[in-house]
C-alpha cells in the first residue's frame, strides 16, 4: 500500500465509471485496490495529475470484477467464469494442443478462489491482478507462468544425452582438423555480434530462433507485421554475418578461405541440441577459459 | 555467398538456444507486469525496461513464448497497405473486389434484406446521402467511401456464400429424405428408418464440414483493412484490422492508434453514436463497447450467435443482429437483452 491516499472525490468517480456498485464492492475496497496499482506504477508520490491520468487509464471494470471475485462475490464469479473460462481453456490448448495441461487452467481457477493459503492466509490471485491490464490477458500471462515453471520443473528430471551422442564437431565434419575450433570461433563470434544488436533485434532473433515461434507470433508480440518481422529478421542476420566476418577478419587474423572453413563448420544442420558443446560453449565465456582457448587456437 | 548465411542460421539457433532449466531471477516482471507491457500500458521507461530484460532473459522469453501461443489467432498489426505506402489503393482495391464479386453473382440471387443493412451499420455515422443501395451496381461501389465498398463486398459474399451453403444443405436434405424413405420401405420399419436417421445425420455433420462457410470468408474478408467505423462529425474513427484488432482515430483518420480491445472472436460489424462511444460486435456472441474511445469493454450477452450488425444510440442502447436474422436490444449496455423479430 502507497504512503498517501487517493482523493475521495477520485475514488468515488472511478467507482463509478468501473461500475463497480454492480458487484457490491465497496468504496473503501476498491480503493484499496487502486492504491495497490497505484503503488505498482509508482515508487514514489506521483504528481496528482499523472496519478489521476494513471488511475483513469486502468481496466477499471476489470479490476472491480476482480475485487468482487476475490471477495467471493457470487454474481461477480459467475460472470467471471462465463466470460473467462472459454478463453482461459483456448489458451491452454493452445499452448499445449494435446490437452494435457488442462489441469494448469483448472489449478488456476482454485488459486483464483483463494484455496491456496500463504503465510496462513487466504489470499485470492486476484488480488495480484491490477487492472493496467485487461482481465483476459492477465490471465493468459499468469497461465503461460504456470506453463514455463511447470515444463521448468519437469526438465530438471530428464536425463542428458548419452555421453556417445555425436557433437557438433563430430557432424561437421571430423576429417577437418581444426573444425572443433571454428565451430568455437563462430559460436562466440555469433555471440559477440548478437550482443551489438538492439535489444529489440536480439528479441526477435531468441523468438524466433530459441523459442520457434512463428513470424505471426512474433508479430503478435512485438506488435509489428509478420512482413516487417521477416525484413528485421533478414536485417539482423546480415548485420550478424558481416560482424562475424570482421570479426574473423580483423580480430581472429584469418585469411579467406580461413573464414570460408569456418562457415563451412557450421553450416550443416546438426539437428537436436549439444548439451555437451553448450556446457563446454558456457564455460568458456570466463576470461581465463577464454584466454585459454585463444592460445590453444594460435597454437593449433 | 548463401552457405554464409546458412551458416549464420545454424549458428543462431544454437547460440541463441539458451539452457531451458533458466531459472527466474529476482528482477524477472510478474505476470501482471508482463501482460500490461503486451497491452503497452507501461510507461516508455518501464517499457523498455522490461525489453531489455526480456531480451537477455531466457525465462521471461520462454514465458513470453507461451504467452504468444496462448494469444488467440494473430492479427496483422501493421498493414501492409500502410507499410507499402499504398493506402490509396485500398479503395481501389475495393472497388475491383466488389465489381469482380457483382459480376460472379448471378443476378438470380439477391443478397437478403438482413445483409444490405450490414453494410449500413458500419457506416451508421455517414451521411444519409453516402448509404449504399441496396441492389449497389459496380460505378455505385466505386463512387462509395472505402468503408461501405468493402462492407458491401463482404455482405455480399458472406449472402453468397450463405445462399449456397443452404442450397446445399437443402439438396442433400431431399437426397437423404429419399434414401431414408426407400430404406424405410425396403427393410423393417423401426431398424432401417433408425440407421437412415443415423446415416442421414451423419450426412448432414459431413455436408455441414463441407459446405463453405460464410464466415470463414467474411473473416478472411475482413483481413484486408476494411471496417471503418465514423462517427457524427467524422473526427471519430474506429477501424477493424484483420478482424480482431482495433484502431482508434481522433483526428478523422489522419492518425491512429490501438484501441485496447482483445477479442478471441473476428469483429464483424460496429456503430459509433458519438466521438468516444463505440459499439463492435463479432462471432460467438462477442459485443464491446467503449466509452472513452480507447478502452472496450465485454458486453455481456446471452447468445453464441454470430452477430453481424449492431446499430446504437449511444453508450447504454444497442441493437445487435445476427447472421441468421435474430435482433436483440438492450438499453442498459448489455445487463439485460430483449429479443425481437
Amino acid at each position: 500500500m502507497p504512503p498517501w491516499r487517493l482523493p475521495d472525490g477520485l475514488v468515488a468517480r472511478l467507482h463509478d465509471k468501473a461500475h463497480a456498485a454492480r458487484w457490491e464492492v465497496s468504496a473503501f475496497s476498491f480503493a484499496s485496490a487502486l492504491e495497490r496499482s497505484a503503488a505498482k506504477a509508482f515508487a514514489a508520490q506521483p504528481d496528482p495529475r499523472d496519478l489521476e491520468r494513471f488511475l483513469a487509464s486502468l481496466h477499471l471494470e476489470d479490476l472491480a470484477l476482480a475485487c468482487a471475485c476475490a471477495a467471493g462475490h457470487e454474481g461477480a464469479w459467475e460472470h467471471f467464469v462465463r466470460e473467462h473460462r472459454p478463453l482461459l481453456y483456448r489458451a491452454v490448448d493452445a499452448i499445449d494442443p494435446t490437452g494435457g495441461s488442462r489441469d494448469l487452467a483448472d489449478s488456476l481457477y482454485g488459486e483464483l478462489f483463494g484455496l491456496v493459503e500463504t503465510s496462513g492466509a487466504r489470499r485470492s490471485l486476484f488480488e495480484y491482478f491490477h487492472g493496467r491490464s485487461s482481465l483476459g490477458t492477465w490471465l493468459r500471462a499468469v497461465l503461460a507462468q504456470r506453463h514455463v515453471d511447470r515444463a521448468r520443473r519437469s526438465r530438471r528430471f530428464e536425463p542428458l544425452p548419452a555421453e556417445d551422442a555425436p557433437s557438433l564437431a563430430q557432424t561437421s565434419g571430423t576429417h577437418q582438423p581444426h573444425a572443433l575450433r571454428y565451430v568455437q570461433l563462430m559460436r562466440r563470434a555469433v555471440t559477440a555480434a548478437v550482443a551489438r544488436l538492439a535489444p529489440k533485434d536480439r528479441l526477435r532473433l531468441c523468438y524466433y530462433y530459441a523459442e520457434d515461434l512463428t513470424l505471426a507470433q512474433v508479430g503478435h508480440a512485438l506488435k509489428e507485421h509478420e512482413a516487417t518481422v521477416s525484413r528485421n529478421l533478414a536485417r539482423a542476420r546480415r548485420e550478424i554475418r558481416r560482424d562475424v566476418e570482421r570479426q574473423l577478419r580483423d580480430e581472429e587474423h584469418m585469411t579467406a578461405s580461413q573464414i570460408d572453413e569456418c562457415f563451412a563448420a557450421v553450416v550443416d544442420d546438426v539437428g537436436a541440441l549439444d548439451v555437451k558443446d553448450l556446457l563446454g560453449a558456457s564455460r568458456k565465456d570466463s576470461p581465463d577459459e577464454r584466454s585459454k582457448e585463444r592460445a590453444e587456437g594460435a597454437s593449433a | 555467398m548463401p552457405d554464409r548465411d546458412r551458416s549464420i542460421e545454424n549458428a543462431l539457433r544454437r547460440v541463441l538456444s539458451d539452457d531451458v532449466r533458466a531459472q527466474p531471477q529476482s528482477t524477472c516482471p510478474d505476470a501482471e507486469t508482463i501482460a500490461a507491457w503486451h497491452e503497452g500500458t507501461l510507461r516508455r521507461d518501464q517499457a523498455v525496461a522490461i525489453e531489455n530484460h526480456v531480451a537477455d532473459c531466457a525465462h521471461c522469453r520462454a514465458l513470453m513464448a507461451a504467452f504468444v501461443q496462448a494469444a488467440p489467432a494473430t492479427p496483422a498489426v501493421e498493414s501492409i497497405w500502410r507499410q507499402w505506402h499504398l493506402g490509396w489503393a485500398v479503395p481501389l482495391a475495393t472497388a475491383a473486389t466488389a465489381a469482380a464479386l457483382w459480376i460472379a453473382i448471378p443476378r438470380s440471387t439477391p443478397p437478403p434484406e438482413v445483409e444490405v443493412r450490414e453494410e449500413k451499420t458500419a457506416s451508421v455515422a455517414q451521411p444519409p446521402s453516402s448509404a449504399s443501395p441496396a441492389t449497389p451496381t459496380a460505378p455505385a461501389a466505386a463512387a462509395e467511401p472505402p468503408a461501405i465498398q468493402n462492407a458491401a463486398a463482404l455482405a455480399k459474399t458472406s449472402a453468397l456464400l450463405r445462399d449456397e451453403a443452404r442450397r446445399r444443405a437443402n439438396e442433400s436434405q431431399v437426397a437423404r429424405e429419399q434414401v431414408a424413405n426407400q430404406q424405410a420401405a425396403d427393410a423393417a420399419p423401426a431398424g432401417a428408418a433408425l440407421s437412415a436417421r443415423l446415416e442421414a445425420d451423419r450426412q448432414e455433420r459431413a455436408d455441414n464440414a463441407a459446405a463453405p462457410r460464410p464466415f470463414t470468408v467474411a473473416a478472411r474478408l475482413a483481413a484486408s483493412p476494411s471496417l471503418e467505423i465514423v462517427a457524427p462529425g467524422g473526427s471519430g474513427r474506429w477501424r477493424i484490422i484483420g478482424g480482431q484488432q482495433v484502431e482508434w482515430s481522433t483526428s478523422a483518420a489522419a492518425e491512429w492508434g490501438p484501441a485496447a480491445l482483445e477479442s478471441a472472436d473476428a469483429l464483424t460489424a460496429g456503430a459509433a453514436p458519438s466521438p468516444t462511444v463505440c459499439w463492435i460486435v463479432g462471432r460467438r456472441g462477442a459485443i464491446y463497447v467503449t466509452t472513452d474511445g480507447r478502452r472496450f469493454m465485454r458486453v455481456p450477452f446471452p447468445e453464441m450467435a454470430d452477430l453481424v450488425k449492431v446499430t446504437a444510440t449511444d453508450d447504454r442502447t444497442a441493437t445487435v443482429s445476427s447472421a441468421d436474422g435474430r435482433s436483440w436490444n438492450t438499453s442498459d449496455q448489455g445487463k439485460s437483452w430483449s429479443m425481437s423479430r
